[in-house]
């Protein structure tokens, strides 16, 4: 290991921003004068909010001037704002709290509504049981009956309640295929468009894994799977795929081949975005605890839009993953209360692990001569353990380094755990662009935390070391309910079910070893197609950039309740 | 053989500062007087002077199991009276601060008997009985563990270790439980929970940058000794992630 030069720093237009007039380079600063909440106009505008909610309903709230500590409220130090990494949207830190951000709840509202269900099973009981023709003309007209039916509407029955669409208008279906020559006979509008969505390399690799057969990529309603849960998702969509097929093919309501297309939509020909959990964590499929690593750095984006960063792909996982699984999961499925925001947000604002990470870059480039600004799988390192001791150390080095040299760096990222989660995210990510091998990246991740508690003499949180002093030891293990394959690994992984601050940042390190290769998909290519759709309400390959939108209450998502409540 | 400590590896003063304040053959040096009384006002569990409260009769009033694991480990003073288990809790400032919450760990299973300790990035407490506790408080307040400046005495809210410090030298704290008097020194208004004290406790004044970087325990580049220009720990580290990762938790050299 050897310090490279790099004299760009990501992070500094953040801090000068966040400490307007101060020497960001400082060693001191002034305290207790900033008039606590004042200084934070969105917490005023929650005092004011709250004093007209007491009003109305005769019930005491927000009072953080009486009851934080007794009548000492926030504030007593400088209250920061915040960059989005990435997009140069500075926002409030409240408004990155899920709750108060719209394009949060989208992200994962659009994931838990999503299954994917093949046609080919039933397109074979049609045609061999029943005898029915099966053409592109009718697989068009099936997809109306579909469109129709999906947000809850009737096609077969009489005297049916329905759905109103204004209620329902994030639910329809598209389908793809490999064969070039079937898309072409599908309704554009129905069609994701595998050529026109992923660069040709991708797109040529995708449609060989897809070949012949065709998928059916569902969205339910918003308002169902929140109504509902995510186990819901997959069957909502195969009862109105069943009704659809009847309706579309005129089959008999009640005849046995029934059993067999609702067989497929509801089991065989599904594929769920996550797998249901033990009965200790009690949730169905289609819940954030369930998703495999890989499969969520295939539900985002990035690297088929900006196929030549690899870092910048690998960033915009962290972010996403890290407001899913530490804000959303860990924090108020699994903890409960108010939740871990800000251990999740120092990885994807003030562009300090992007700094990080990019120094990384340039250190495999210009140590092992990786051209990472050109995935390939030829140029990459062999993952021995002396090589990934290497990088790791650098990069852990180098990102101590910029907290010490710059004490508001340090002040930003208050929190052993931040720095933790960020350091090892820098050193696991660079190590595995290098290596292309995701399980390499992670004992990256596991030296990095070694090499941090030592020097500093801290780490995070109680139980947030536990699994990170005992990592090295299963990072690179295959024994079962010991270790996996990166890709497989999950929230529910044995030895990451606890801990805020990882999961988002293990599935980047998954993501970028495939990302780096130039793969078009990191554990399932049908998951890649189906959230390459630019119909979702959410755009999976900005997720940071969203997030940044829905602080600024810019974000529109899906849910509407307006129709049916009373007029403000 | 018998099992030899070495108190970490390392060639630099930090590395070699850890290791003193680790090893318990080593006297510790005592920077000032901290009376008893006031060592339980800062610790804010009982009053001064107040009997010890109890969780359980003293062990010579109760029946005892038949075990041996009693036979061979020896009561601490508070485990034999049936003291209730109570804490004290530090922040250490990254800026040189002379402990720091894994050191303070280490240092502590070294030279204190039936502690629990635990660590944060942020804090780090300790847990025993009352009277064991006050002893280990004592001690670990009077001498070079302990900086007025830069360590806190803090149960909760225990923001600062890792901000920048005040124009007077003092890590932030949000409650300002400790104030830097005009004289210099440094009087603790409120006990380590937040409540205020019916008289200011004195611990003494700052110690000066000089000496703060001679007992530094943690690397840090810009105000100490860089982590990077202690290869041998550096080392020492790669060597024990390497390890296991290739053998679990039973290393052994290839």
């Amino acid at each position: 290991m050897a310090k490279i030069e790099r004299s760009q720093k990501l992070f500094l237009k953040a801090l000068k921003e966040k400490f307007q007039g101060q020497d960001v380079e400082s060693e001191t600063t002034e305290f207790y004068k900033f008039g606590g909440l004042k200084q934070s106009p969105r917490k005023m505008e929650f005092m004011k909010a709250s004093r007209a909610i007491e009003m109305d309903r005769g019930i005491s709230m927000y009072e953080p001037e009486r009851c934080h500590l007794g009548g000492i409220p926030l504030g007593q130090r400088q209250l920061m704002t915040y960059e989005v990494s990435g997009t140069g949207v500075f926002v409030e830190g409240d408004d990155l709290h899920f709750v108060n951000n719209a394009a949060m709840q989208q992200f994962w509202d659009d994931i838990r509504r999503t299954v994917i269900v093949g046609m080919d099973l039933a397109h074979q009981t049609l045609q061999k049981r029943l005898g029915k023709e099966v053409t592109p003309e009718t697989i068009n007209e099936y997809l109306h009956v579909l469109n129709h039916a999906m947000p809850g509407a009737a096609v077969v029955q009489e005297h049916m309640v329905e759905t109103h669409p204004g209620l329902v208008d994030d639910c329809y279906v598209k389908v793809f295929t490999g064969d070039d020559e079937m898309a072409d006979d599908i309704e554009p509008q129905f069609l994701l468009n595998i050529e026109k969505l992923f660069p040709a390399k991708q797109a040529e690799a995708l449609k060989a894994a897809v070949g012949k057969s065709m998928y059916q990529a569902i969205h339910i309603p918003t308002s169902v799977s929140r109504t509902c849960d995510g186990g819901t998702t997959s069957r909502w969509s195969a009862m109105q795929i069943g009704m659809s097929f009847i309706g579309a093919y005129r089959m008999c309501a009640g005849e046995a081949a029934v059993a067999d297309l609702s067989y497929a939509a509801k089991h065989a020909g599904v594929i769920q975005m996550a797998s249901h959990l033990p009965a200790r964590r009690a949730r169905g499929p289609n819940e954030p605890g369930g998703i495999m690593f890989g499969l969520f750095s295939d539900i985002i984006q990035t690297d088929r839009t900006h196929p030549h960063d690899p870092a910048k792909a690998s960033l915009e996982v962290v972010g996403a993953g890290t407001m899913l699984f530490d804000q959303i999961w860990l924090g108020s499925y699994m903890s409960g209360g108010v939740g871990f925001t800000q251990y999740a947000t120092a990885a994807y604002t003030d562009n300090i692990l992007d700094e990080y990470t990019y120094y990384g870059m340039d250190y495999i480039k210009d140590k092992y001569n990786v051209d990472w600004k050109n995935p390939n799988p030829d140029d990459k390192v062999k993952p021995t353990q002396e090589v990934v001791n290497d990088i790791a150390t650098e990069v852990n080095l180098n990102a101590m380094e910029q907290y010490e040299q710059f004490p508001t760096l340090m002040e930003d990222h208050f929190g052993g755990s931040q720095r933790a989660g960020v350091m090892a995210a820098a050193c696991g990510l660079s190590t595995a662009i290098a290596t292309g091998n995701s399980n390499a990246g992670l004992n990256g991740w596991y030296l990095s935390m070694l090499l941090h508690k030592d020097g500093w003499s801290r780490l995070g949180f109680f139980g947030y070391d536990l699994q990170d002093q005992c990592g090295s030891s299963n990072s690179l293990s295959m024994r079962p309910d010991e270790g996996a394959m990166g890709e497989v690994r999950g929230p529910n992984y044995p030895n990451y079910a606890m801990n805020v601050g990882h999961q988002g940042e293990y599935a980047a390190i998954v993501g970028s070893a495939h990302y780096s290769r130039g793969d078009a998909w990191s554990f399932n290519p049908l998951v890649k197609i189906c959230f390459a759709d630019p119909s979702l309400k959410f755009n999976f390959a900005e997720p940071r950039r969203e997030f940044a939108k829905g602080a600024i209450r810019e974000f529109m998502p899906a849910g509407e309740r307006s129709l049916i409540i009373p007029a403000r | 053989m018998a099992y030899k400590p070495q108190y970490g590896p390392g060639t630099t003063q930090v590395a070699e500062n850890r290791r003193k304040q680790m090893n318990p053959e080593y006297k510790l040096e005592k920077m000032r007087d901290i009376t008893d009384e006031d060592v339980v006002l800062i610790l804010g569990h009982r009053a001064p002077g107040s009997a010890y409260p109890t969780a359980h009769p003293p062990l010579a009033e109760q029946q005892e199991p038949d075990c041996p694991i009693r036979k061979i480990v020896a009561a601490t003073e508070g485990a034999k009276a049936g003291d209730r288990v109570r804490y004290i809790q530090f922040a250490d400032s990254m800026f040189n601060a002379p402990s720091q919450p894994y050191q303070r760990t280490y240092t502590e299973c070294y030279r204190f008997r039936g502690i629990d300790p635990g660590t944060l990035s942020g804090r780090q407490i300790v847990e025993c009985r009352e009277r064991d506790l006050e002893k280990y408080s004592k001690e670990l307040i009077e001498t070079e563990m302990f900086d007025p400046a830069r360590i806190g005495i803090r149960g909760a809210t225990v923001h600062g270790h890792s901000l920048r410090l005040a124009e007077d030298g003092m890590m932030f704290d949000m409650l300002q439980r400790c104030v830097l008097g005009e004289d210099g020194v440094v009087r603790y208004v409120k006990d380590q929970i937040g409540e205020p004290l019916d008289r200011a406790v004195e611990v003494g004044k700052p110690l000066d940058e000089n000496w703060l970087k001679a007992h530094s325990t943690i690397y840090h580049s810009l105000v100490g000794t860089a982590y990077r220009d202690d290869a041998e720990y550096v080392e020492y580290v790669q060597r024990i992630h390497s390890l296991r990762t290739k053998y679990g938790f039973m290393p052994k050299e290839e």
